[in-house]
């Protein structure tokens, strides 16, 4: 690994751990500087299928239990609903989040798989998240497929597509952002 | 046991919250409820050709969906007939072979039993392959593109199920020639009793400015205090309702196109006006003036059309329900409508959406307060608008303020009906 490739990925690996840390403390005015004006935040629904080929293991693609016909994504958000997503905690009414959640994001797995033509970074990371409310704790575990942009010295968030490994979400709702 | 009278009072004005914990009313449900009902099981469109199948609940039961060879909509139990296990264990794709993994009986998308291995050597020609085809569910139909399956052999058809719950269905199932297509479903999990879930589908306008406050500009009225302009609560038979905007005839399609979530962007604001005149062609000026809002066919097929979304409540067990949310749109309609809508009904009743992340925990509030003793013996309130009920020349069915508790009345009433025998109007 070059010494240029070495200093992106650790630049990267700080940008999402802070990112985590940042929502881990509920800092959402914050977070929402971390996003890029044109981004797409993407949680496909996801279903069990069965496999292409048998013998062929590039069949048995992920992407069979997620690009399903007529499908519905769990959430499909630009930066205007993601902003929306933010005020709406603040309204003291967003009972799903009043008072919040307590959450922990342990971010692993971070590949940086390519740099795009339009300057983006292609990161991969695998996310656990624990949601507490009350005394319920909920796990997630997913796969995020980010695509980030280098600016003023940092990165923005492009580009999020989080691959939820629930067909049936084992969660009264999705109050917590990945 | 509790005497049965002592669940819901005869007219309904209170119930006890016995019935959302109890363990022997919720396997008598699955008889008296899920074994007799009409229960919405898919649409025509997610069976698009012979050999498309899906995989459902009826009830708690397993239930394998499929078009067979020559194009005819079939249910049947997804349960092998030599030891139970589930011949599909996908969520849908296209097949017309279905093979348990235990033993290797084959089944053929019509539900007959096409091979079992051994068939000559070890059962000696013996077994009868047209006895042992999957089980089938008594009756299926459909009602404008909607499937729906019934165990009862014995049960009136759907269209008289739906009674004049139909007349409104219309409205989004067929006020265009295409019909519709359905998009989804979004899966997930509540720790609710199924009746809390369909209850708040069915009839519960009260809690929008409050448990949705945060959606919601505060001078819309908290507790909907203030009955809402055009809205009205509709009971077209026990068990079935609907919130339901009918807005004046001197009203143009341009002035309650304004009255939604929101506001409509321009193509679809042009989508809406254009197929205007094709919905009065079809459904009569009168229902072409009518907006739905929230409704639910019982028992489980819930609704919040005004963002599109259909909803099956399917209980997983007496304290847990899997919601399966669907986002219903015209089939003709351009694909950037489509889209629109598919992305309104998940940022506003997926479970990300800004109206039911705040659902889920409501309900599961409910039922669990419902488990202790002490907590049974003090009974629920249901009494909002009781007495106040009217009838209309305009619209079918008894109709209440919004709000009013009126459908949710008609839905324990249907409950207690169901269930226990008695009156039902």
């Amino acid at each position: 690994m070059m010494n240029q490739e070495l200093v992106q990925l650790i630049e990267v690996q700080q940008w999402l751990y802070r990112e985590a840390r940042l929502l881990d403390s509920r800092r959402y005015d914050l977070w929402l500087e971390l996003l890029d004006r044109d981004i797409r935040y993407q949680i496909p629904s996801r279903f069990s299928v069965r496999q292409g080929h048998v013998k062929d293991f590039s069949t048995w693609s992920v992407e069979r239990e997620l690009e399903v016909d007529h499908a519905l994504p769990l959430i499909d958000d630009d930066l205007p609903a993601l902003r929306h997503r933010v005020e709406r905690l603040q309204t003291g009414m967003a009972w799903a989040e009043t008072p919040p959640s307590i959450t922990r994001r342990l971010v692993s797995n971070v590949m940086i798989l390519g740099n795009d033509r339009d300057g983006c970074v292609s990161v991969v990371s695998t996310l656990i998240a624990a949601k507490v409310r009350g005394d319920q704790r909920v796990l997630f575990t997913a796969e995020r497929r980010d695509r980030v942009v280098p600016a003023s010295g940092e990165y923005r968030l492009r580009e999020r597509y989080v691959v939820l490994d629930d067909t049936v979400l084992a969660a009264e709702n999705l109050s917590t952002l990945f | 046991m509790t005497e049965y009278s002592e669940y819901v009072a005869p007219d309904a004005t209170w119930i006890s919250p016995e019935i959302f914990s109890d363990l022997a009313l919720y396997e008598l449900e699955k008889k008296r409820v899920f074994g007799r009902s009409w229960l919405l099981l898919g649409h025509v469109s997610q069976l698009p050709k012979p050999g498309s199948f899906l995989r459902t609940y009826m009830g708690e039961e397993s239930v394998l969906v499929t078009r067979d060879r020559s194009g005819k909509i079939r249910a049947h139990l997804n349960a092998c007939r030599h030891r139970g296990y589930q011949v599909c264990q996908e969520d849908r794709g296209t097949s017309h072979r279905f093979q348990c993994r235990y033993h290797g009986w084959t089944y053929d998308s019509d539900g007959s039993l096409a091979s079992v291995p051994g068939e000559e050597s070890i059962y000696y020609k013996e077994i009868d392959k047209r006895e042992w085809g999957l089980a089938p569910v008594a009756r299926v139909e459909t009602y404008k593109g909607l499937i729906f399956g019934n165990f009862d052999p014995d049960a009136s058809t759907l269209e008289a199920f739906l009674g004049d719950m139909a007349w409104y269905l219309d409205i989004i199932l067929d006020r265009r020639k295409g019909g519709t297509e359905l998009l989804g479903p979004q899966r997930w999990r509540i720790a609710s009793n199924w009746k809390v879930v369909a209850e708040n589908h069915c009839g519960d306008e009260y809690h929008i400015g409050f448990a949705h406050g945060s959606v919601f500009p505060p001078d819309l009225g908290a507790n909907r205090a203030t009955p809402v302009l055009h809205g009205r609560e509709i009971r077209p038979a026990l068990g079935h309702g609907l919130g339901v905007n009918i807005f004046p005839d001197e009203m143009t399609p341009q002035e309650w196109l304004s009255v939604g979530l929101g506001t409509y962007p321009p193509h679809v604001y042009d989508y809406l006006l254009g197929i205007y005149d094709e919905t009065v062609e079809r459904l009569g000026a009168q229902r072409a003036h009518i907006g739905l809002i929230h409704g639910a066919v019982w028992p489980n097929f819930g609704m919040v059309p005004i963002v599109n979304s259909l909803r099956i409540i399917q209980p997983r067990s007496v304290c847990e329900v899997e919601m399966w949310s669907y986002c219903l749109v015209d089939r003709d309609a351009p694909a950037n409508v489509k889209n629109w809508f598919a992305t309104q009904t998940t940022r506003s009743f997926g479970p990300a959406g800004s109206f039911e992340q705040d659902d889920a925990g409501n309900w599961a509030a409910v039922t669990h307060s419902s488990f202790g003793p002490e907590a049974r013996k003090h009974r629920l309130n249901l009494q909002m608008g009781a007495g106040h009920e009217e009838r209309s020349e305009r619209v079918p069915g008894e109709l209440g303020l919004t709000a009013s508790e009126i459908n949710q009345r008609g839905f324990y009433l249907r409950w207690m009906h169901d269930m226990f025998g008695g009156a039902q109007s």
